[in-house]
């Protein structure tokens, strides 16, 4: 619910039930006064009557205007109290209700019962006209609150929506900085210098964090190249002995999975700086083929069989990157392959499909994409393959994902993004 | 002929002049802009292998220089920085080829032999070593009159070897040669093992010597033995 319905919710129900409950007591509190008006003109009748009573000493005739009637009824004794009481007019056409006094009045010893009404029809429709007129003025107050209400506050928190549409396509690994509208509401200009301030800072962090690793990178890259200078050299050493042919041997392996993972980290590093940008058109199928036929003996040399099912595919992609994606998706099916395994490669417009026969399902699907991700029985492997997979896929707009079928790790690209 | 390796990291360009230097060639290291500056103003060098950052100046620097004094030195790039930039740059400026640290001074052995081959002959020549004759331009091996079919793989593998004769070559550095170095083939040499016995097998039915030796499973040594 947006904050404006909240809000509008309370403040209606609270605005319509003031709006109701004095409209309530002013009806009543106008009728009452009508009322009581309309008593003063019984009483008024009333002294009319004595008055003449008293000059003529006989009654006045009964004359009965429109809305008031007056009727005398001879009497034993007095009426011991005046009293006004509300009552029912009849008249030939239909029942009004009234206001009606009572009182007595002695003519030469007789008593005469006096009773005097008066109809209350006008009062009436006083009343329900003022009382109409007055909850057509609250509708209308209320509707043109709303209204204006929505148009103004639409206005008035139009630069929040734009602060936020622009958080919202905002990529902190992007360069350029934040830019939010000004705005002449004090808490949205608070608002937005304190996400422009945070988010600098964010951004801030995450350059200097890549220009760690960067700088980092590249810092070990010479120290590597000496390590590896020296111990090609020693390897020329034919007075080696076998022991010492094999700690060289392992320092070197163990050198080369470094360098490996440095060379990957750096690439990733690149990657995400934007330096593979420039896409174009590339044939898969032919760029697949061309690949294969370059590893084909690593797989013969493994037995693998390798089973292709491909259509002519054509997709926008930076051109080194399709190199590096290929080498990483075939060398990771080739590692994760028993000798006499299959790999089937499936393409169409849509879709990349790599498997290869495996046994168990990798576990952890979240983290399998994540840098140095390993299962549990791998060995060797920079553990960056499928993590540089991904962030290449993310760079051209794919989505790649594993599942575990049949026996089959199947590792798939989408390139619809879908 | 003469070697000069222009590197500031004095391990680096020792180590480089230790594994090329042999009975044909004379390797010399500069370690600063300066002297490689005097040094490749002074000699005619067979092949350069430079870094592009050092102290007193950059690389690419030196390379115009070469390339304005119409020297015909081959040039090697070796940067650090591994970036396509430099690469890009380095070759327009007129460097030869380009190898990222950390390299093996194998890949560098062949890719100076290759390069030093190409230099004195314009490409268009034969190897011979012992009884193997290698057309480089028709890509065909022959020992004495035999023809020996070998294929691609095998066919760049004996390349490489003739790059580094008499030196241990590494089965990481094969394989790297190879299939390039994002395959990530880590802990799986076997096919090297493979495609070696392939060659041996085809040599000897060809009635050559064994020229491959293996070395304590640590690499791989082609040479007269």
């Amino acid at each position: 619910m947006k904050l404006f319905d909240k809000f509008n919710r309370a403040n209606l129900i609270a605005t319509i039930s003031i709006f109701l409950l004095s409209s309530i007591a002013f009806y009543f509190l106008l009728r009452y006064v009508l009322v009581s008006q309309v008593d003063d003109s019984l009483e008024i009748e009333q002294q009319e009557v004595e008055a003449y009573v008293k000059t003529y000493h006989r009654l006045p005739e009964p004359v009965s205007v429109n809305d008031q009637e007056i009727l005398f009824t001879p009497s034993d004794a007095p009426f011991k109290k005046r009293k006004i009481i509300s009552a029912t007019l009849r008249t030939e056409r239909h029942d009004e209700p009234c206001r009606q006094l009572t009182f007595s009045i002695n003519i030469d010893q007789q008593w005469y019962l006096v009773t005097v009404r008066n109809s209350l029809e006008d009062t009436d429709a006083m009343t329900h006209t003022i009382i109409l007129i007055t909850l057509i003025t609250i509708g209308v107050v209320l509707i043109s609150g709303q209204v204006i209400n929505r148009i103004v506050l639409r206005r008035l928190w139009k630069p929040f929506y734009q602060s936020l549409d622009i958080i919202n396509n905002f990529t902190i690994s992007k360069d350029a900085a934040l830019q939010l509208p000004d705005s002449e509401i004090d808490e949205f200009t608070t608002m937005n210098k304190t996400l422009s301030a945070s988010i600098g800072k964010a951004q801030k962090d995450y350059a200097l964090l890549k220009e760690f690793t960067s700088n980092a990178a590249h810092e070990l890259q010479t120290p590597l190249a000496i390590i590896r200078s020296q111990l090609e050299l020693l390897i020329q050493d034919a007075a080696l002995s076998e022991a010492q042919s094999k700690a060289v041997q392992s320092a070197d392996e163990a050198l080369d999975r470094l360098a490996r993972t440095n060379k990957s980290l750096l690439l990733l590093t690149k990657i995400e700086n934007q330096q593979y940008a420039e896409k174009l058109v590339v044939h898969l199928r032919e760029k697949i083929v061309e690949k294969l036929s370059q590893v084909i003996s690593l797989y013969e040399a493994k037995q693998i069989l390798v089973s292709t099912e491909m259509e002519e595919t054509e997709i926008l992609m930076n051109t080194d990157l399709v190199d590096i994606l290929l080498n990483n998706l075939l060398g990771n099916a080739f590692r994760h392959s028993n000798d006499g395994g299959r790999l089937y490669i499936f393409l169409d417009k849509n879709s990349l499909v790599v498997s290869n026969d495996g046994e168990l399902s990798l576990s952890l699907q979240e983290g399998l994409f994540t840098r140095f991700y390993k299962p549990s029985n791998a060995t060797g492997g920079s553990a960056l393959g499928l993590s540089i997979i991904r962030q290449i896929c993310d760079v051209s707009g794919f989505i790649v994902g594993y599942r575990f079928e049949a026996g089959k790790h199947v590792f798939s690209i989408n390139f619809t993004g879908k | 002929m003469k070697i000069l390796v222009i590197e500031d990291e004095k391990e680096l360009s020792q180590g480089i002049c230790i594994y090329l230097g042999n009975e044909n060639f004379v390797c010399e290291t500069a370690l600063d802009y300066a002297t490689a500056m005097e040094k490749t103003a002074l000699y005619e060098y067979a092949c350069i292998i430079l870094d592009i950052n050092l102290p007193g100046g950059n690389g690419l620097e030196i390379l115009k220089h070469l390339k304005a004094d119409g020297k015909a030195d081959g040039v090697i790039i070796v940067s650090a920085r591994n970036s396509l930039d430099d690469k890009v740059t380095g070759l327009n400026a007129g460097a030869d080829d380009y190898l990222a640290k950390p390299f093996h001074l194998s890949e560098l052995g062949a890719r100076v032999a290759a390069i030093i081959r190409r230099k004195s002959f314009d490409g268009n020549n034969t190897i011979r070593f012992d009884q193997l004759v290698i057309d480089l331009k028709q890509k065909t091996v022959q020992i004495g009159d035999q023809q020996i079919d070998l294929t691609r793989k095998e066919y760049e593998m004996l390349l490489y070897f003739l790059g580094n004769k008499n030196r241990v070559i590494s089965k990481n550095a094969l394989a790297e040669h190879l299939w390039g170095d994002d395959m990530d083939l880590a802990d799986s040499y076997d096919f090297i093992y493979t495609h070696i016995k392939n060659i041996r097998k085809k040599f000897i039915q060809a009635g050559s010597p064994d020229y491959i030796k293996s070395v304590y499973g640590m690499g791989y040594k082609f040479g007269l033995l």
